[in-house]
């Protein structure tokens, strides 16, 4: 089928996802073999279980950070969101637990739908205080988001001084949660946070791609003006996108903070919000606005964590170390392929001049010192480390030269 | 005499598109040289071929009578060939003078930015340009007909011996056409080859010694001017003649809808104070009211302000129906049966990233949905009758808006607003940056929707357009009403000295 036939049909992968899915497929295989436990064959039960919760979890967060990317905002804030929404359900649940159980185990059923409800609610009220700052005190989204971000955590610990001394005496940076519901949940994880994400992933699709709002969530991204003078209430439309950014974030909050027992504000989902923001723009959200699929974000979520995964698969030393590197390789790979045939169909240079020439030998030490550490995992490499690196680093200096020598020859 | 430049052969391609083919003709030193043809006719592909924007063509164009082929804009301006760009170029914060002098700063022995120096020399280009803008100010807060003439200053400053215009008037007011036309004689004099790409007649009449006209990207003709008229060349641009339109009689005149009275909207930290002060009006069912002025006259203003499109703090009365009304959303001016064209079709009204039915469906969406969700198929029969009968051409309903000419985008929006079935349509300057056809066309348009018992305001740098469409023409001068001239009462002549101020009525 051809992209041009594809759109014809309900559901349409075009090549962006389709390109995504294939990049799926092939780290899993390459990981499953590359590993020497072959542990994605072998063991997938395991393996499947953790990049599903994770996946999911993620995904959850970057469905809020794409509907905001399409409206033509950001939200940074979602790490703290997670964290405050965290809190506030725990906070909840130790005011209508017994005094004397600080591990908050004797909560009623009522206690915890108010719980539950109230981290859900503080989402919305995070995200109209952001469309509040937006719309009527004029902050840019990058600037409101990023004082909730440096702000919502500190409120969220504070918050839990607060209420653990009001209620037990004693000041707690953290509360454990070790209700009932929360242990089931935790117990079946997995498939409540994928049943979770996939529910709400087709919730958002239908809204994107079949309702009023939708549309209208594309057109305010894609040009506000124009919107607003075809009618549109923007201020509305950037309501629904700010507090369905923070609710999402809120509802993994719940998720995370059942998963580890306890909320704990001060390091809860830290970095969370790029990684959602990661995952939307490797599926495809642009930053300008009114660009980017519910598939592609479901699918870049899926790819992102499913590269981390591999990752601590093949480095078996402290992966999660490695995760930013990842994510950030990551999200310039996908927007660099994306220009890639723009890039061939202008002759564009891809080191021009002298900061071209300055860029080779940047990459080629960091693919070295990369390289180098990479080897230090593996026992053949003992003691050869240094060379190993400055044999990839010379190998891709040599290589990222003579792709300038030779562009420069064809353009000249 | 030896040509200045000479093209010989040049075509480009873009995929899917023939942009040029084997275009050839000579310009000769200090000559005005006008390029005419419609949108799409190629003109500004081969200049920007010219001045180095595009690199990669086929063809070979010389200079002085050598080759040359330049890999960027720096090695055109530096064989003295400077083009300023249609599309405002500027960097708004900067100021007038970093604006000139931008990648070319002058600097002091210590090396640091000479700004003083760059002042004085930009004081004294605007000076040559009679734009007596102080050049400390940032170029964003600049009129758009001031920014032009900065542009102009910017290129100026080069001494380029070529100067390629791509419709330097269009956003210019009549006035600063005058003085740009004055400029281009002083320049000419000094044996500075102008080449202007322009789609207007009479100023191409004025200006240009040879007209060139592309059609399709073929080079059609070189003429002298002295041996031609606009007639001929607008025949030649469309490959057909274009008759005159009339269509002001037999229009039948319906109750009134729109009353303003009185109307001021004030201009807080602007000398005058208001932006608009006592306009009154009436407007009725099936006919079209012309609003001439110049350039930040007031008439996009006063059509922002009936359409609620800016804050409402007006003064006076708007009664809609004869019920007084105060719209502080264009919602609710929708709702109540006004619908506005925005003067800037890319910039406020254009979705580049929705196809063709997604544009035009934006407005009626919710006719469209049934149980809160859209179908595919009711939107395409939604949009099926505005696309059919403002005419846009079109693939189809799921083709990109930005693949479709000027004229095409604009049927599109306007079609967007049939949707709601105004019976108010507010249009500023609607055919900016249209090709002859298409402007026939919507003039077609309008007529039509007025015949079928709509009210229209039409604003327009254009006084013909307003002339020939126009049943009554008021003119706004710097935000007050100065005359009101019914269809055969005016002239344009009478318009322009009532814009102008001089315009005495008995």
């Amino acid at each position: 089928m051809k992209p041009s036939d594809a759109s014809a049909g309900g559901w349409r992968l075009p090549r962006h996802e389709l390109a995504l899915v294939a990049a799926i497929v092939a780290v899993f295989v390459a990981t499953g073999w590359l590993d020497p436990n072959h542990t994605y064959f072998a063991n997938w039960a395991e393996s499947r279980d953790i990049i599903l919760r994770n996946a999911s979890l993620l995904g959850i967060i970057a469905l809020g950070a794409a509907v905001v990317i399409i409206a033509g905002g950001i939200d940074l804030s979602a790490g703290s969101m997670v964290a405050f929404s965290a809190t506030t359900c725990a906070l909840l649940l130790a005011v209508f637990s017994n005094v004397d159980d600080r591990r908050l185990v004797t909560v009623s059923g009522l206690g915890i739908a108010v719980a539950v409800g109230g981290a859900l609610l503080s989402g919305l009220l995070v995200g109209t205080l952001h469309t509040w700052l937006i719309t009527a005190i004029r902050l840019p989204p990058f600037v409101a988001t990023l004082a909730t971000l440096v702000g919502l955590r500190s409120f969220a610990r504070a918050m839990c001084l607060f209420v653990t001394k009001e209620r037990w005496g004693t000041e707690s940076q953290q509360i454990n949660v070790n209700t009932p519901f929360f242990a089931w949940i935790k117990e079946h994880n997995v498939w409540l946070s994928t049943g979770t994400f996939l529910v709400l992933a087709l919730l958002t699709w239908v809204v994107l791609s079949r309702t009023v709002l939708g549309r209208h969530l594309y057109a305010l991204g894609g040009n506000e003006q124009a919107a607003r003078l075809s009618g549109i209430r923007t201020e509305n439309v950037k309501w629904f996108a700010y507090c369905f950014g923070s609710l999402t974030a809120a509802l993994a909050g719940i998720f995370l903070m059942a998963d580890s027992s306890v909320a704990q504000p001060g390091n809860l989902a830290r970095g969370y919000e790029l990684n959602a923001i990661a995952a939307a723009v490797v599926g495809g959200c642009s930053l300008q606005g009114g660009v980017g699929t519910v598939t592609g974000t479901v699918l870049g979520a899926v790819f992102l964590r499913l590269v981390i995964d591999a990752v601590s698969k093949l480095i078996k030393a402290s992966a999660d170390v490695y995760e930013g590197m990842i994510v950030g390789i990551i999200v310039a790979l996908a927007v660099t392929f994306t220009q890639v045939g723009q890039f061939a169909k202008a002759g564009h240079a891809l080191f021009p001049g002298a900061r071209g020439l300055a860029a080779i030998p940047t990459i080629a030490v960091f693919a070295g010192l990369l390289a180098m550490m990479a080897a230090a995992n593996v026992d053949a490499f003992d003691g050869r480390t240094p060379l190993f690196g400055a044999v990839v680093g010379g190998g891709v200096l040599l290589a990222l030269a003579a792709i300038r020598w030779m562009q420069g020859r064809r353009a000249a | 005499m030896t040509p200045i430049i000479a093209f010989r052969g040049v075509g480009k391609r873009f995929p899917g598109v023939v942009a040029l083919d084997d275009v050839s003709f000579d310009l000769v030193p200090g000559e005005c040289h006008a390029v005419c043809g419609e949108n799409g006719a190629g003109k500004s592909t081969l200049m920007k071929i010219l001045s180095g924007v595009i690199t990669e063509y086929d063809g070979e164009i010389l200079v002085r009578n050598a080759p040359a082929r330049f890999r960027g804009t720096r090695d055109a301006e530096e064989a003295g060939i400077a083009i300023i760009h249609q599309e405002l170029n500027l960097v708004e914060q900067l100021s007038a003078a970093a604006n000139i002098f931008l990648g070319r700063e002058k600097r002091t022995p210590l090396g640091l930015l000479d700004d003083a120096a760059m002042e004085r020399e930009a004081a004294a280009l605007l000076a040559s340009l009679e734009c007596p803008i102080d050049p400390r100010v940032a170029a964003g807060s600049l009129r758009i007909g001031d920014q032009q003439l900065l542009e102009i200053a910017k290129a100026l400053s080069l001494e380029s011996d070529v100067l390629i215009m791509d419709e330097p008037t269009s956003a210019l007011t009549e006035t600063e056409v005058a003085r740009l036309e004055r400029v281009i004689a002083r320049l000419r004099a000094r044996g500075v080859t102008i080449v202007a790409i322009s789609h207007k007649m009479d100023e191409v009449f004025r200006l240009a010694d040879r007209i060139t006209v592309l059609r399709d990207g073929r080079h059609v003709r070189t003429v002298d001017r002295a041996a031609t008229n606009p007639r001929e060349i607008t025949g030649l641009m469309v490959g057909r003649e274009i008759a005159d339109h009339h269509f002001h009689h037999e229009r039948k005149r319906g109750p009134r809808l729109l009353e303003l009275r009185s109307l001021t909207l004030p201009w807080p930290g602007h000398p005058r104070g208001f932006r608009l002060k006592d306009v009154s009006l009436d407007l009725h069912a099936g006919e079209i009211l012309g609003v001439a002025g110049l350039m930040g006259a007031g008439r996009t203003e006063l059509l922002e302000t009936i359409f609620g499109a800016s804050e409402p703090t007006w003064t006076g009365e708007i009664r809609v129906d004869g019920q007084p009304v105060r719209f502080t959303h264009p919602d609710e001016a929708c709702a109540a049966g006004i619908a506005m064209v925005t003067e800037d079709r890319k910039r406020l009204g254009l979705f580049p990233d929705l196809d063709v039915a997604a544009n035009v469906s934006l407005c009626g969406l919710a006719g469209a949905a049934r149980g809160g969700l859209l179908s595919r198929s009711r939107e395409e029969a939604l949009v099926a009758e505005p696309i059919r009968s403002t005419g846009v051409k079109t693939a189809g309903p799921h083709a990109a808006i930005t693949g479709l000419s000027g004229g095409n985008q604009q049927k599109c929006i306007i079609g967007r607003w049939l949707l709601v079935k105004p019976r108010v349509l507010l249009l500023d300057d609607p055919t900016r940056g249209i090709d002859v056809g298409a402007k026939a066309e919507l003039y077609q348009l309008i007529d039509r929707l007025c015949r079928e018992g709509m009210a229209v305001i039409l604003t327009s740098s254009e006084l013909p357009e307003l002339l020939t469409l126009a049943d009554r023409i008021i003119v706004l001068t710097e935000g007050r009403l100065t005359a009101e001239f019914t269809r055969t009462e005016a002239t344009e002549q009478k318009i322009m000295e009532a814009a102008t101020g001089s315009y005495a009525p008995r």
